[in-house]
């Protein structure tokens, strides 16, 4: 399992220098590379306010003649898919799942990096083993398993279902970064007579901040987008869609009418990517501030 | 031993198993006993809902050896994760190169190439068949010119061409930010020595860098290998599985057996299948790299 | 392993065994139950363009307010169709107590209420020929003509086809002469479009040929891949030579529509259920409708594939038996009900053609002139090929845009179903 151990590198430097690959070329490089990630979503932009006829026929166009937000208007007000209906449940999901990771994960990875012995060893390979499989499929039996304890269908189940995929990943990064955490810290405190939980609670966990950060942005974006388990947990009897069934609801039926799927589409997408863009700074180092430390 | 000692044990013991029960018990129920339940009924003819399912022994594993679409759907999940991995490393790697650094500049390219990561498969998928399709964006702007349709989503190579383009084009932002991550840890002591010793940017790359970045290079090769190998999302929004199911990959067949044609005996078989060659694939990686890490830990 | 680990393994399996075998045996022995006259019912049925949720639950309206007290929740599916959200929902023991679009068949049979005692269904088009093992289970508001080939008549004009073809031989000759006059002669798409076009095309000649096929077949006296190879020889052909465009395959039936009623193609082979797009769309030119060619020396018109409309089921685990067989009942009996859903759908029912399009009286013509009524396809009742066969069909006749042989089509397609039985 050491495949995926983070690197473990004492560096002294901060930040190496920047390979310079002729200044203005590279420069003129990513340019062109930027178009190309950020055409499509112009087209997306753009297209949401045209009609089909003008999509195919202009794609490129921003005249405004061509611009309507009718389309747009009709996607907000589709029936079968209420976009801020789908982003409450959405959040409500994605803080629920990563609430309850944090707190599962934590005293059980605190565990398993304080204690030597072989069967903490082994439970921390049994839950890295968990990686492996792929959610996909794994949600198929999960579907009975559910079922057997009446929560097929529901929102706790579905919740718990997402927290354990979060799990195996989690307790691998919490726990290579625990180790990381002077031990002494644990032994001032005991000899002050604080228990297990008072130590990891209130000594260790704030210690493990970019860990944590690391963690909730990826299980924020795996919650968000998961398609399949919300999909099949769900169903179609429980009434809850997440922004990403919601999409696949709407859409579906109508992939060839642009009018339907670009208004939709980019409706879903807004909210999200502005608010990436406001964080962005604190996404991108964040993910992986709790990778590289450990 | 003193009763106070065994007390102080018994409570000892009973923390730990309060850290350790709750992940441990919601981790066996939800993850390891479903994974059981899949071997299980891998080796049953149901159908998911009638009421008696017979035990037919390995029968179902013996028919996958013999289903031309499971198997052509392995081949096309492997030629994804082969390829993509390939790529996605290549480009990630390449483009950390060249947006590492502090400045403003650097950050927003930063933030282009990652930016797709943001956004759903699903939404990826239906995005670029807009785009792609045959009646898509482009087209109407070729046909529209008198020029000739390209088949991106109508003929099998090009299908498959266009599914892992978009897959790189949606998940390369991911390792470059990996691989920026690692490069933070280059020392850069190092490099600079090199310089000194009259090295070539090229040869302090393949000499210094790249030694030192073996084990980011190892994760960043392992977890694109386990997402790819589980791509399903973009298939049904991109493809659909077609033109004439050439893009299925196992995922997709899985789920499809299982529920759409009432066969989750033989979909829960190749879920078995897909665990294990998932498994095996990562652990052979980690393996083959595994001098490569020794000798940047050294 | 350790001792601990594989005794860990066997109470993992065990477990697992143990909630597989409640899953398996235990939720589903539950009968339902004849339930209130008053509560939920829920349905799930197929979402389409033309079957909108707005439509379905405005349908059911007259419904809840003839029954107060009575909600009929529509409920969508979630997967790619009812087929896929059916088995889930059966799988997940939340199964709806009303299921639109899908047949019974030997799998679902088991899992719906037996019908054959309600007397009302003896009035409902195609029950009885949908019956499994001669009871009745599905239920449906109308048929489906399935053989048919809309055209437009200004591009026959234009190529100098004065009738429309009566055999295949001169379907491929219009073909010729409608590409020399400018058109695409034969829309099609990828998606579900191909397979079924070149089945709706197939069922008349299928028939006459052999009146039995399905027992045929069933029988192993005939095979599928070898009574339908000269049909595939002549798609491969028509692909050759660009009768169908050969790029078809990344459109999906709303563009082949489009494409084909903006006038740049000739024909579109489709079901009854077109003549409503059709007519919605408003055509520039004048659309008409032939009933599928036969092969030369075969009678014209040959036996017409139908199939049955907005067919109905209720689930046997409801709890709400009494109230959902009502609501059964009202849909395909219920005058305005049945009327709301034929148009909607352009489907056909006898006694209900006062108000049909001129479209829809050649529809009705060409099924009241058809010989006989036949299955397609995985069909149903006794007529039956084995499940997902449309599906491998559908996928079979693709791989001939991608430069796969008739032949080898053939000889796949009957190894497939060889693999099934």
């Amino acid at each position: 399992m050491s495949a995926i151990r983070m690197p473990r590198i004492r560096a002294i430097s901060v930040s190496p220098r920047p390979v310079r690959a002729k200044g203005a070329g590279r420069i003129v490089f990513l340019i062109v590379t930027s178009v190309l990630m950020l055409v499509p979503m112009y087209l997306l932009v753009v297209s949401a306010f045209k009609s089909q006829q003008d999509i195919l026929n202009h794609p490129f166009s921003l005249s405004p003649d061509l611009l309507t937000t009718q389309y747009l208007q009709k996607a907000w007000a589709n029936p079968d898919f209420d976009i801020v209906r789908g982003y409450a449940i959405t959040v409500l999901f994605v803080v629920s799942v990563n609430v309850l990771s944090v707190v599962l994960a934590g005293p059980v990875s605190y565990v398993i990096a304080r204690r030597g012995e072989r069967r903490y060893r082994l439970l921390l390979l049994l839950f890295v083993a968990g990686t492996f499989i792929p959610s996909q499929v794994l949600v198929i039996p999960v579907v009975y398993t559910l079922k057997f304890l009446g929560l097929m269908g529901t929102v706790p189940g579905f919740v718990l279902f997402e927290t354990t995929l979060t799990l195996p990943f989690s307790i691998f990064l919490y726990a290579g970064y625990i180790m990381t955490v002077p031990v002494s810290l644990d032994e001032a405190a005991a000899v002050d007579g604080a228990g297990k939980y008072r130590i990891f609670w209130s000594i260790v966990f704030p210690l493990m901040k970019p860990a944590v950060v690391t963690m909730v942005i990826l299980n924020t974006f795996s919650v968000w987008n998961d398609f399949v388990n919300p999909q099949i947990i769900l169903g179609p009897g429980s009434g809850l869609y997440t922004v990403t069934t919601g999409v696949y609801a709407a859409v579906s039926q109508y992939s060839t009418d642009y009018t339907v799927v670009f208004p939709t589409l980019l409706l879903a997408v807004a909210p999200l990517l502005v608010i990436f863009v406001l964080l962005q700074r604190h996404v991108i180092s964040g993910l992986t501030a709790g990778a590289t430390k450990g | 031993m003193s009763g106070g000692a065994a007390a102080v044990r018994l409570r000892d013991r009973l923390t730990t198993a309060g850290m350790v029960g709750p992940a441990l018990l919601l981790f066996v129920v939800m993850l390891v006993i479903p994974v059981g339940l899949s071997i299980y009924l891998s080796l049953t003819d149901w159908d998911g809902y009638s009421a008696n399912p017979a035990l037919v022994g390995l029968r179902n594993y013996a028919d996958l050896a013999a289903n031309s679409e499971a198997i052509r759907a392995g081949w096309v999940t492997l030629l994804i994760a082969g390829i993509g991995t390939v790529l996605l490393n290549l480009l990630g790697l390449g483009f950390a190169l060249l947006v590492n650094g502090a400045s403003r500049l650097n950050a927003f390219f930063r933030v282009i190439l990652f930016y797709p990561h943001v956004l759903s498969a699903l939404v990826v998928g239906f995005l670029w068949s807009a785009v792609l399709g045959t009646s898509g964006v482009v087209n109407g702007f070729l046909t529209t010119r008198g020029a000739e349709v390209l088949p991106f989503l109508s003929d099998p190579t090009w299908a498959l061409a266009s599914l892992i383009g978009v897959l790189v084009w949606a998940g390369f932002g991911v390792n470059v930010v990996l691989y920026l991550a690692g490069l933070q840890t280059v020392s850069r002591d190092l490099q600079e020595a090199a310089r000194i010793d009259g090295a070539s940017p090229r040869q302090t790359f393949l000499n210094v860098t790249l030694p030192a970045l073996a084990p980011v290079v190892t994760v960043n090769l392992v977890l694109s290998l386990v997402s790819l190998l589980k791509t399903y999302d973009l298939v049904v929004s991109l493809t659909g599985g077609g033109p004439a199911g050439s893009t299925q990959t196992a995922a997709y067949l899985i789920l499809w057996d299982s529920f759409h044609n009432n066969a989750l005996g033989v979909g829960s078989a190749q879920s078995v299948v897909l665990m294990l060659v998932t498994a095996g694939l990562a652990l052979t990686v980690a393996r083959l790299r595994s001098r490569q890490d020794q000798g940047a830990r050294a | 392993m350790t001792r601990s680990v594989r005794r860990g393994f066997g109470v993992v399996l065990g477990t697992a065994i143990l909630v597989g075998a409640a899953a398996c045996g235990g939720g589903f022995s539950d009968e339902g139950s004849s339930g209130e006259s008053t509560g939920e019912v829920r349905m799930l049925v197929n979402i389409t363009p033309n079957l909108t949720k707005g439509y379905w639950e405005e349908l059911v309206k007259p419904f809840e307010e003839a029954n107060p007290g009575v909600d009929v929740k529509i409920e969508a599916p979630t997967g790619q169709g009812v087929k896929d959200s059916l088995p889930q929902l059966l799988a997940a023991g939340n199964a709806p107590d009303v299921v639109e679009t899908l047949m019974a068949d030997k799998t679902l049979a088991p899992q719906m209420l037996d019908l054959t005692d309600q007397e009302w269904t003896k009035d409902t088009p195609l029950a009885q020929e949908a019956a499994v093992d001669g009871k009745v289970y599905t239920v449906g508001v109308g048929q489906q003509a399935q053989s048919l080939v809309f055209y437009n008549k200004a591009a026959f004009a234009k190529a100098g086809i004065s009738a429309p073809p009566k055999t295949l031989d001169e379907l491929t000759a219009a073909m010729e002469k409608l590409k020399a006059a400018g058109y695409l002669p034969l829309q099609t798409a990828g998606d579900y479009v191909t397979g079924l076009q070149l089945l709706q095309l197939s069922d008349p000649s299928i028939a006459s040929a052999h009146p039995d096929w399905y027992q045929k077949v069933k029988a192993k006296e005939l095979t599928v891949g070898k009574t339908m190879l000269p049909l595939l020889q002549r798609y491969e052909s028509w692909i050759k030579n660009g009768y169908v465009d050969k790029n078809a395959l990344g459109l999906d039936d709303v563009n082949a529509q489009t494409n084909f009623l903006s006038g740049k193609s000739a024909m579109y082979i489709m079901g009854s259920w077109f003549v409503r797009t059709a007519e919605q769309a408003k055509p520039a030119f004048d659309l008409g409708v032939f009933a599928a060619p036969t092969e030369a020396g075969q009678p014209s018109p040959g036996p017409q594939g139908v199939t049955m409309a907005a067919p109905y089921m209720v689930l046997k685990s409801t709890k709400q038996r009494d109230l959902s067989v009502k609501l059964v009942q009202w849909l395909v009996t219920d005058q305005k009900a049945v009327q709301s859903q034929l148009s909607q759908d352009g489907n056909f029912r006898k006694g209900y053609t006062d108000q049909l399009s001129p479209l829809g009286k050649q529809v009705q013509d060409i099924l009241d002139q058809a010989p006989k009524h036949v299955a397609q396809g995985e069909g149903y009742g006794a007529n039956t090929l084995p499940k997902g066969f449309n599906t491998e069909w559908n996928k079979a006749v693709q791989s001939l845009y991608i430069g796969k042989r008739a032949q080898d089509v053939a000889t796949g397609i009957d190894s497939w179903i060889g693999s099934k039985s």
